[in-house]
């Protein structure tokens, strides 16, 4: 990953937190909420290379943890999504093409949503956070994993058309 | 690993779990750079929050409003408006009479919800990707607001100031899971501890062994000292039930909130609350001061035959 693409990368992450902040988090969704960015960023992840989604993981997870609102100790998230992109990097090969089938795409990106937020779960109980009940919680990232199927087709193809835009001749 | 990219690949994972690891364990030490940098973000968002609000809010009432589509919407608002105004009214109601049962300073409910406020508009709220409850409001230190303030709706208490910018505020709600507000039940004066559970339902603990909670019980904000984070007096829900297990030392109950947090508009950050507020010890004003007047009565002109001691001659005593 250039430098350059990291800087853009860097950028994007920053706008896409913004919209999520001020915006999406505006609307009462009917089932817990939709994190746009969560959503956003495993899709980046998924479509990027080893070390690309490693990079792309860790930028991510330092953006989200500039949140005002949040409780967890900065680094929490970049922990997390380094860790999941890890995981995807590792695992992508073996369960498909996954940007031949737009379906099995979008459902692995709300599979990851929802491993992610659980581990952010699991960090938060162990450095000592109140995350309330377990039946709440399932349903906030039971939700956000709805949300998530129901949105990211929507977005995927701009997505997909600005990582290629963003992609330096060499990457490409 | 192998297939992941070798040895490159597996140096940057490393560097950059070690980084994610120093992130937490400087702010876990309390490294004001990581907690500077969130208030930077916040400084950063807040104005685009407040813009986009204006512009966004019919959007994000879209859900709630597809499912009171088809009624009336006026009707439905008036007696949104007339139950909200009961509720508060029977609250005070309840905690005048628990309190003069007991007979506590009166003087203290005079001066209840007498409160310093500023008036705040909320203009985000908590982000869907951490589960923390919190709101934005586009008040900050520039009003007066400084953290650990209590903030109120309509209907009563609904979260606690956690951190200010000049020109905003992050007020963590009583739903959230880390919030814990002492309480005292209106009825009977009971002291307990009301905590969040991520949603409208909240949990109460009794402090007392020998008290009793019973359903439809009011309950207000204990009040804190010097008033922060909580001022007393404040409605924060009703008691819908009761957990009469023998196995605990002190009863719990299931509470809902007076307040509904998902239809937060309109929000009101209490600056100031009256000095003879419950909590702080009343100071008698002083008794007044009796002055006498003493006019001695006319001295009798007693006749030169029984006169013989001298009369003595009485003068008009004047205030000092």
């Amino acid at each position: 990953m250039s430098a350059l693409r990291i800087v853009s990368t860097l950028a994007f992450f920053f706008v896409l937190f913004t919209i999520q902040e001020s915006a999406v988090s505006l609307i009462h969704f009917p089932i817990s909420g939709f994190s746009l960015y969560l959503a956003v960023a495993i899709s980046l992840i998924a479509l990027e290379d080893h070390n690309g989604a490693l990079v792309t993981g860790f930028l991510s997870g330092i953006v989200l943890d500039l949140s005002p609102t949040s409780n967890a100790p900065f680094g929490q998230w970049a922990l997390i999504l380094t860790g999941i992109a890890f995981l995807f990097a590792v695992n992508r090969d073996s369960i498909a093409d996954l940007t031949s089938s737009p379906v099995t795409f979008v459902l692995f990106v709300a599979v990851g949503v929802s491993i992610a937020l659980m581990i952010y779960l699991l960090f938060g109980s162990l450095l000592g956070e109140q995350n309330g009940s377990l039946s709440h919680d399932l349903i906030v990232v039971l939700g956000n994993a709805l949300w998530t199927i129901v949105f990211t087709p929507m977005f995927l193809p701009t997505l997909g058309r600005v990582r290629e835009y963003s992609l330096t001749a060499r990457e490409r | 690993m192998a297939r992941g990219g070798g040895n490159r690949s597996r140096l940057l994972l490393v560097i950059l779990l070690v980084t994610a690891l120093f992130f937490i364990t400087l702010d876990l030490r309390g490294v004001s750079l990581t907690k500077g940098s969130r208030s930077v973000t916040q400084t950063i968002l807040s104005p685009v929050q407040r813009t986009v609000s204006t512009i966004f809010s019919p959007v994000g009432r879209f859900f709630s409003d597809v499912k009171n589509f088809g009624k009336t919407n006026a009707e439905l608002q008036q007696e949104l408006a007339l139950n909200k105004q009961l509720k508060a009214q029977l609250a005070m109601s309840a905690d005048t009479k628990g309190q003069l049962s007991q007979l506590k300073a009166v003087l203290d409910l005079a001066g209840r919800g007498n409160y310093k406020v500023a008036a705040a508009r909320v203009i985000a709220r908590g982000s869907a990707s951490s589960f923390s409850q919190t709101i934005t409001i586009d008040a900050g230190s520039a009003s007066g607001i400084r953290p650990d303030m209590t903030v109120i709706s309509q209907n009563g208490l609904i979260g606690v100031v956690k951190s200010t910018t000049s020109s905003s505020a992050i007020v963590l709600l009583t739903s959230d899971p880390s919030f814990r507000v002492g309480v005292r039940i209106a009825r009977s004066q009971s002291v307990g501890v009301l905590s969040g559970l991520g949603s409208t339902i909240y949990s109460l603990v009794l402090l007392d062994p020998a008290g009793t909670i019973k359903t439809g019980d009011i309950l207000l904000t204990n009040g804190s000292e010097g008033n922060r984070p909580f001022v007393p007096g404040v409605p924060v829900g009703a008691v819908v039930g009761v957990d009469n297990s023998t196995a605990s030392l002190t009863q719990t109950a299931t509470v809902v909130s007076y307040a509904n947090l998902n239809d937060l508009g309109v929000v009101a950050v209490i600056l100031g609350a009256p000095t003879t507020a419950p909590s702080r010890p009343i100071q008698p004003s002083p008794n007044p001061t009796v002055t006498v007047y003493v006019t001695p009565a006319p001295t009798p002109q007693v006749s030169s035959l029984i006169s013989p001691t001298p009369t003595p001659s009485a003068q008009p005593t004047k205030k000092k």
